[in-house]
């Protein structure tokens, strides 16, 4: 007869038949393998991974000063306004250069932007929100108050006040220019919606029976959060990067048409901006060039973001 | 009180919650002392101020509501309540370690059980990280976890109750504390890893000598395994004994009451008593004796309902605090 212990056959002496139990898989491994089971959250990711490694590509090219593709976006490849063609996918601009390349080139100044903008912001949110959960009193008070205040100014306008004092300012030796403001402006005033979240969930954590566990066995403050806290909130810190990643991609879009952004190098912003004037006389392309590639990395940096969303969430695993 | 034989004396230790609706006094001068490798059951109702005790002597009372507010802990000759942040750091987890009432919930679900030992064990002991783990697997052995190789790298939630409260206990036991609270340790669990646990529990206290101050509201448990039992009822302790005399010669009528309520083996099938009444709220205590509400000797008395009795030691050598108590009163008048 075979009895079962743990999901395993014995035989009569109650040696167990097979040798190995399970690899235990952590929370991530797992919320990452039910992810990878979701078709339409794989195929953002492929397209996320695509812009990525395009922005990877153009840096290269930039570093190596190689001529080649999108490296080479301001040579004039035909004569100006160009429709779409199978030479030039995209047509031309006003100058004759390929909008295509434009918009590749475009796509390394839009996720740079919006990278750093990410690290600004959660940079200075989780720290904040982290702080200001767990220890409550007077210091959550001067937080709260904060994020509130700058969070009750209108974020474009905020926004603009942000990018037109940075611009061109000198830091620590090195001049604020173009898409380093941008970010930074970006950045400086989007930690709000972090913080809060983050501040929550602390609050939320922090009276936990394993954080009393924690304590018990001698844990400081320091270690508790960042070793118990903060790892158990990490998935949203997660989630917000990515569903916030879409929108640092429009405000540098927004900047850029608002006259704040990059000049001197083409980005999605900058082309919607010019084509502006464009578009009453008939060329659509370059402003549909941009949009197109905003549109599928917004789509599958928004797809993608509620796919981690729903497989990293605890609470539909842990009781 | 402070021979050497005495690990910890909790004196006349208060501890109140200042919420917006008023002043919850959870524990009221409470005062006993744990020997040295004895176990000391603290027993009550859910809501009288165990846990309260419990966190109170870790110093680990929910700030900024909860505070202590008298008497003094003493361990090992040590006032925890007069030690630096740093200072009750060292010995929690150290020197005295507690294992909490949900085991599902106590451990930190994302990391495995072997990195969570390991830190307890680097918290205090200054030791090379392989050398914890190999302390941290040792461990896990002799709390009774079969495979401990395996198990030591697995997450929380892949183990079931019994298994993780081994963990916990594991955690606990893993610094050699002289002092192990258990707040509840087998609440959370059915009945067969009940035993095992508490089987577990003394085995160990066997081997390290350690004692244990155990949390709970079933008298079953505490009748075989206590030394010595507090019964605690609305923030104050009510009566403490040896468990023999309290088992069988009850003195408070609190104590008579929980004991009648329990069902006894060979006695004929009749229906158990009950002490009428709840638990009252720690925000409007009633005046005098907290339990005369519901106390089915003094309801009607008017020293009952006015002047709250203190404990104090009765001829027989244990201590009470009821108006009614053989000797109680004589002891009261000199």
């Amino acid at each position: 007869m075979l009895l079962l212990t743990r999901g395993f056959p014995l035989n009569e002496q109650g040696v167990k038949l097979k040798k190995e139990l399970p690899k235990g898989r952590g929370l991530w491994v797992d919320g990452l393998r039910r992810l990878r089971r979701r078709k339409l959250a794989m195929v953002s990711f492929g397209i996320i991974m695509v812009y990525l490694l395009l922005t990877g590509f153009v840096c290269v090219t930039e570093i190596f000063d190689w001529q080649v593709g999108p490296a080479r976006w301001d040579e004039k490849v035909g004569s100006e306004y160009e429709p779409p063609s199978a030479e030039n996918i995209f047509g031309t601009d006003f100058l004759g250069r390929s909008v295509f390349r434009k918009t590749l080139y475009g796509t390394k100044i839009s996720i740079t932007v919006a990278f750093w903008a990410s690290v600004i912001s959660l940079g200075i949110g989780v720290p904040l929100g982290a702080i200001a959960g767990y220890f409550r009193g007077v210091v959550d008070e001067i937080i709260v108050w904060l994020y509130t205040t700058l969070s009750s100014i209108p974020y474009i306008l905020l926004i603009l006040a942000f990018a037109l004092v940075l611009r061109g300012k000198t830091v620590f030796g090195y001049k604020l220019a173009g898409i380093t403001s941008v970010y930074l402006a970006i950045g400086f005033t989007s930690w709000v919606g972090i913080c809060r979240l983050i501040r929550g969930e602390v609050i939320k954590h922090k009276d936990r029976e394993y954080v009393l566990a924690a304590r018990s066995y001698g844990c400081g403050n320091s270690r508790i959060i960042l070793r118990y806290i903060i790892p158990n909130v990490f998935h949203i810190i997660i989630i917000n990067f990515s569903l916030s990643f879409v929108g640092f991609i429009q405000a540098e879009v927004i900047l850029s048409f608002l006259g704040l952004g990059e000049k001197t190098r083409p980005s999605w912003g900058a082309m919607i901006d010019a084509a502006r004037l464009d578009l009453p006389k008939g060329y659509w392309w370059e402003m549909t060039a941009a949009t197109i590639a905003i549109f599928f990395i917004s789509l599958a940096l928004n797809i993608f973001g509620d796919a981690l969303r729903d497989s990293l969430d605890p609470k539909l695993r842990i009781q | 009180m402070n021979d050497n034989q005495t690990l910890l004396s909790v004196e006349n230790v208060s501890t109140h919650f200042f919420t917006e609706d008023g002043v919850a006094r959870a524990v009221q001068d409470v005062s006993f002392s744990i020997k040295k490798g004895k176990t000391f059951a603290l027993v009550g109702e859910s809501g009288c101020g165990k846990s309260v005790t419990a966190l109170s002597i870790m110093r680990l009372v929910s700030t900024p509501s909860g505070k202590i507010v008298g008497g003094n802990i003493v361990f090992e000759g040590r006032n925890l309540l007069e030690l630096s942040g740093k200072q009750i750091r060292q010995i929690r987890g150290n020197k005295i370690a507690m294992i909490f009432q949900e085991p599902m919930t106590s451990l930190n679900p994302v990391y495995t059980v072997g990195n969570q030992i390991v830190e307890a064990i680097r918290l205090h002991q200054k030791k090379s990280i392989k050398a914890a783990w190999a302390d941290a697997t040792e461990t896990l052995r002799k709390v009774g976890i079969a495979d401990p190789e395996q198990r030591v790298s697995e997450y929380p939630h892949q183990m079931s109750g019994g298994m993780r409260q081994r963990v916990m206990i594991a955690m606990a036991v893993s610094c050699e504390p002289t002092l192990l609270i258990a707040d509840e340790p087998t609440t959370a669990l059915d009945v067969t890893i009940q035993a095992q646990i508490l089987d577990l529990l003394d085995q160990l206290q066997e081997q390290n000598g350690m004692s244990i101050l155990l949390i709970t509201h079933d008298l079953g448990v505490v009748a075989e395994r206590a030394d010595n039992v507090a019964v605690m009822y609305a923030s104050r302790i009510v009566e403490v004994a040896d468990s023999r005399t309290l088992f069988a010669e009850p003195l408070h009528p609190y104590t008579q009451g929980l004991l009648k309520s329990l069902p006894r083996l060979g006695l004929s099938a009749k229906r158990l008593q009950t002490i009428s009444g709840t638990v009252p709220d720690p925000l409007h205590f009633p005046a005098g004796c907290k339990f005369h509400p519901r106390c089915c000797v003094g309801c009607s008395d008017k020293r009952c309902q006015t002047v709250e009795p203190k404990l104090r030691k009765v001829p027989s050598g244990r201590y009470v605090a009821c108006w009614y108590a053989p000797g109680y009163e004589k002891k009261c008048k000199t």
